[in-house]
């Protein structure tokens, strides 16, 4: 009798999860370069061991648990900025970032130059070219950045933004600040690199809105059965519990 | 339930955007004003399962794992500091700056300003001041009954005095650019000051070097555009608006296992 409520259980801690997932997209629907994320379910079969030789068989379970949560990688909307130092990336590609934590693979294309002349992102991590990181010195004007990734000033050739990309980017871990890590990946062949825009969130607020919408209706659906599953059993253990004298 | 704070850094967020929006809006006349956006980063991940984690005991692996994340925070509000349009003034000592570069002003702290707003004055005693009273950098005195003063684009400023048929050089106007001039911090009344990040001030002659020509008789208005700012206060509007919508859709589902008996 306790089964249909355990699987009700399942189903909504993992409709938690689910409804944290879209309030983490919704949070960053105004974050440069983000990608939001879904959760994906499976169902676990209980009982594992079960003996089906007889008539009145153990029936299997299907209770709800949560599998995987997967990058969802489409392109975010491309913005015109005018500021020679933002770029998007048109592709799959990432810019390569050097963290105190090891290389970090970003879309977020906000750049600046800091206090030494590196090109850094906002956290002031220096943005990795092919051959390190691409410095400036004071005389340096006119900055412009190919579609390649190519860095040059007034001064000639900088070096060349190091984007690479991913045969499977669901393997790359999030690690806030717009950083994904993971293994190195392949020089980016297709993606090319836009001078003064930047890429913004991939959230589309209608979709987190709809799933929301479906997340809170199920659960609301799955209390009411519990609730349904509680008054049949306090129906029984009365019925059950009269004496007939 | 983690998605009520999540969605309350969502609405703290697009709060900060619109101060930046509106403080941009009301800024839209001010001379030499540069606008500011706001920068968002989502904020670090919980791995309930980790990606390569053991499936079996032969050896499968978790392809992919679970991660919720748990919002997002402001990183920056960098300033663009890109040309705004110059528009001409007619006064003889409003200067405009047409490509990198900042004037200097001596602010009362002692500490100097730097400023994207040429329109000077000259004070009692001559000197030529910002409208603050402040004074240029270097000190630049224009006599009394000077005439016909002429600023060049490079930043020499001469004036005739009393009778004289040839004008007479006052001085010349300096310019000053920084390595990262987006770290530059605001200090209000249209001034930045170095920081550690801005790095040091490199004084420049006007016009040589990729330092920005002075122009006489203009003024650089603020590089805010009215249209894109309305577009991003509605974006920034909605966003909060729908990050609202997950709170009360988060407090639903809490009602609704409340009311379990």
């Amino acid at each position: 009798m306790e089964n249909a409520q355990l699987i009700s259980l399942s189903r909504q801690i993992a409709l938690q999860r689910q409804m944290d997932v879209v309030a983490n997209n919704m949070a960053n629907i105004g974050t440069t370069g983000f990608k939001g994320s879904d959760i994906l379910f499976e169902d676990y079969l209980m009982p594992v061991a079960r003996d089906d030789l007889y008539a009145g068989s153990d029936r299997t379970l299907h209770f709800t648990q949560d599998f995987s949560t997967v990058h969802d990688m489409r392109a975010g909307a491309i913005e015109p900025t005018g500021n020679p130092l933002d770029v998007a990336l048109m592709g799959d590609g990432f810019l390569t970032v050097e963290t105190p934590d090891g290389p970090r693979f970003s879309r977020n294309g906000a750049l600046q130059i800091d206090a030494l002349g590196t090109l850094v992102d906002l956290n002031g991590n220096a943005v990795l070219g092919q051959s390190g990181p691409i410095r400036f010195d004071d005389s340096d004007v006119d900055i412009t950045i190919g579609a390649d990734g190519t860095v040059s000033s007034n001064n000639g050739t900088k070096g060349r933004l190091a984007v690479v990309e991913f045969a499977d980017p669901q393997v790359l871990a999030r690690e806030g600040d717009t950083y994904f890590s993971g293994p190195a990946g392949s020089a980016a062949v297709t993606t090319r690199v836009m001078q003064g825009s930047i890429e913004r969130s991939n959230v589309s607020g209608v979709t987190e809105l709809t799933t929301m919408i479906r997340v809170q209706r199920a659960y609301q659906a799955l209390a009411s059965l519990m609730q349904r599953q509680d008054e049949l059993r306090t129906s029984a253990i009365q019925r059950l519990g009269e004496t007939r004298a | 339930m983690k998605a009520l704070y999540i969605a309350s850094t969502g609405m703290a967020a697009q709060e900060r955007n619109v101060e930046v929006i509106s403080n941009n809006i009301a800024n839209m006349r001010t001379t030499g004003y540069k606008r500011q956006r706001v920068e968002f980063q989502d904020l670090l991940y919980q791995a309930y399962r980790r990606a390569g984690s053991a499936t079996s005991d032969q050896g499968t692996q978790a392809p992919v794992g679970i991660e919720i994340g748990s919002g997002v925070r402001t990183a920056a509000t960098p300033r663009i500091m890109s040309q705004g349009p110059v528009a001409p003034t007619e006064k003889e000592l409003d200067l405009g700056i047409r490509g990198e570069g900042y004037f200097a002003v001596q602010l009362p702290d002692g500490r100097t300003g730097y400023t994207r707003d040429g329109s000077f004055e000259r004070d009692p005693s001559g000197l030529l001041v910002n409208v603050d009273g402040y004074q240029v950098q270097p000190g630049i005195t224009i006599p009394d009954g000077a005439t016909g003063i002429a600023i060049s684009t490079d930043g020499i400023v001469q004036a005739y005095l009393g009778t004289d048929s040839t004008p007479t050089q006052l001085g010349q106007i300096q310019m000053y650019r920084f390595a990262n001039k987006e770290g530059l911090e605001s200090v209000g009344d249209n001034n930045f000051v170095e920081t550690a990040a801005s790095g040091a001030a490199q004084a420049g002659v006007p016009n040589t070097d990729g330092m920005g020509a002075v122009l006489q008789g203009y003024l650089e208005s603020a590089n805010v555009n009215a249209v894109t700012e309305i577009a991003d206060l509605i974006a920034a509007q909605r966003a909060y608006e729908m990050n609202a919508r997950v709170i009360s859709g988060a407090d639903e589902m809490l009602q609704a296992t409340s009311q379990l008996r």
